[in-house]
């Protein structure tokens, strides 16, 4: 009995060897990169809220050795990061609203490709995907349209989403079910009972989707402050203050100082870095959730054709 | 006879009126059509009249009409100016590194995370590699700087100079170094978008005939042999397809990454076009007319290689891009 139990596990051991030592390094390989991808984040907030003389001491923060909020409350209490942080929210929510409206609506009416004129539309917006006036070109027009060094130009001219109007056409070209609207126009409902009572209640989930990726897109932006606002700091965005907390030691002073009038120890410049980055990862960190799990269908729906 | 047009036979309307009809019929979808369509004639194909100035002079008090013609001018500047050279060669080299190891790297990424049959491990590495595709550029560059920043009087330095100092080593400052900045654009771009471009993958193994794996476990093969001969070839298709989009994009460079991450320094390694766009135009320069022209021929070298490059894709018989 002993022996042959023995000879059994030693077998198995060894058809498992080739097995395991494969299965090792399929497991180490991912979770290894895992661990690269999300280490930093956690070191960053991490050392973020470690207080001043443990963080002075270095290491890899794997855990907090005390929690202290003194690099928030002294980037909280210089005044521009309180404002951009109005203009980064009310920027996000109303370029965000827009654009879903606009993108939607149109990305529906093209996906009727039947009708006449839809196809030429669609040709035209997949062309801007590849050809664009540029950077100059995009700073006249803007100037022409007295949009330069404005709140607005952070919210309306994006309100076309190239990208999302594709994955959102081929949304309602093929997973909106076409039986369903065709049993809704025999029972009489018109292109406007159609639209609002089967295709909104049916792609609710995908334009869920779609306007979170569009928000996040919005919150991290600060391209369009910097190319057509740059030098009026009400309007700053968080993202841009970020930007400016990594390169900008004007900022970086002010701040630091600031925190010296409260009392607070001389921060280094990199943990309130770090405070920043964390602030600007917060909202995005919420939604990820939800994020993800609208992720791996959301990219894919534009590659399937049923 | 010229009054004949307007006598028809009974039954056939005129064109305008055939045009009201069908107007009416689908008059909701032109109106859903109409804000889009607004905006995308204002704000993209209004940029197009900016694209007269790669050939004019621009003079601000004249205008863009106003200004004079000066012909092909500004192509000859560009091809003069050595800091275009050099923004077209890192854009390619740069391309070319991030095609040998990010597009190989996302590739065995896929296969390997497909092999974890432990469904919590497995999901737990997934929701972890699509992380970094969310945060900013500005926020990635500010992890980088956390990293591998220098030590100053102020501070102790990023953490890999912490443990190369704490080895013993002298400290380095990694993104002023011109040899080393072209790896830190592969490596961050690695980190940050392996696991967005791995679900294309994802995607592809999950459409595999189970059946397949079956039969070949039946005939004796093991994981690995089930990956290399079924798996594998079974994506091709995606992977070529994948390929030719980022060859397609070989002339593109990712503004918002480079330009988060470079300085001063490293512009004889780290300069790209997009970046150079910026720069000669509005970043410091004032050269209009140079970063419009320079804009425009990249434009149309993309157009052109993303059209043979959708024929390509069409030919694989997998949907286009169009």
């Amino acid at each position: 009995m002993k022996n042959s139990g023995q000879v059994k596990y030693r077998r198995s051991m060894l058809s498992r060897f080739g097995f395991n030592f494969y299965d090792i390094f399929v497991y180490a390989f991912c979770i290894l990169f895992a661990l690269v991808c999300v280490y930093p984040m956690w070191y960053v907030f991490v050392a973020s809220i470690t207080p001043y003389d443990e963080y002075i001491k270095g290491g890899l923060m794997l855990w907090p050795r005390g929690v202290d909020f003194q690099y928030y409350i002294s980037i909280f209490n210089t005044r521009s990061f309180l404002n951009s942080l109005w203009i980064s929210v009310s920027k996000t929510v109303l370029a965000t609203v827009l654009s879903v409206l606009v993108t939607s609506t149109m990305a529906y009416a093209v996906s009727k490709s039947h009708v006449r004129g839809m196809k030429v539309i669609n040709a035209l917006v997949v062309f801007n995907l590849f050809f664009t006036g540029g950077l100059i070109p995009q700073y006249i027009l803007y100037q022409d349209l007295h949009l330069l060094r404005s709140y607005w130009v952070m919210v309306i001219p994006g309100a076309l989403n190239i990208t999302y109007f594709i994955i959102m056409r081929n949304y309602f070209t093929y997973s909106v079910p076409k039986d369903l609207e065709e049993a809704a126009r025999l029972d009489g409902c018109t292109d406007v009972g159609v639209f609002f009572k089967i295709v909104l209640p049916v792609s609710r989930p995908m334009v869920a989707a779609v306007t979170l990726f569009i928000a996040v897109i919005n919150w991290n932006d600060y391209y369009n402050y910097m190319m057509f606002i740059s030098n009026k700091t009400n309007l700053q965005p968080f993202a841009w203050i970020l930007r400016r907390m990594l390169t900008d030691k004007s900022l970086m002073n002010t701040v630091r100082n600031g925190a010296v009038g409260l009392g607070l120890e001389l921060p280094p410049p990199m943990a309130l870095r770090m405070a920043t980055i964390i602030c600007a990862m917060l909202p995005i960190m919420c939604v990820y959730p939800f994020l993800q799990k609208h992720f791996t269908s959301g990219i894919t729906l534009g590659a399937v054709k049923e | 006879m010229p009054r004949q047009a307007a006598v028809r036979p009974a039954g056939k309307p005129s064109w305008l009126r055939r045009l009201a009809v069908y107007l009416r019929k689908y008059w909701f979808i032109y109106m859903l059509v109409l804000p889009g369509l607004i905006c995308m004639i204002v704000f993209n194909y209004g940029t197009m009249y900016g694209i007269q100035l790669a050939f004019k002079d621009y003079s601000p008090r004249l205008g863009v009409w106003g200004s004079p013609w000066v012909g092909l001018e500004h192509f000859r500047e560009m091809l003069a100016d050595p800091s275009f050279i050099r923004a077209f060669k890192n854009t390619v080299l740069i391309n070319v590194y991030k095609l040998a190891f990010g597009f190989t790297f996302n590739i065995l990424l896929a296969l390997l995370v497909n092999e974890m049959k432990m469904r919590r491990v497995k999901s737990m590495v997934q929701t972890c590699v699509y992380l970094p595709y969310f945060l900013s550029w500005v926020i990635f560059a500010g992890l980088v700087q956390v990293f591998l920043e220098y030590p100053s009087a102020a501070d102790m330095g990023g953490v890999v100079n912490q443990v190369i100092a704490g080895l013993g080593f002298e400290p380095i400052d990694f993104l002023k170094e011109p040899a080393m900045f072209r790896s830190i654009l592969t490596i961050t771009n690695i980190i940050k978008t392996a696991g967005y471009s791995a679900i294309v993958y994802f995607a592809a193994i999950a459409g595999i005939d189970p059946t397949l794996y079956e039969s070949a476990a039946i005939d004796g093969a093991n994981r690995k042999d089930m990956m290399l001969h079924i798996t594998l070839p079974r994506i091709l298709p995606s992977v070529a397809v994948m390929l030719i989009l980022e060859l397609s994009g070989l002339f593109i460079s990712n503004f918002d990454q480079v330009y988060n991450l470079y300085s001063n320094y490293v512009l004889s390694t780290g300069d790209v076009l997009s970046t150079y766009i910026y720069r000669i135009g509005l970043g410091g320069g004032t050269d209009f007319e140079l970063s419009t022209a320079v804009n425009l021929v990249l434009n149309v070298m993309g157009l052109v290689i993303v059209l043979v490059a959708n024929k390509f894709i069409e030919k694989l018989d997998v949907q286009g891009i169009f």
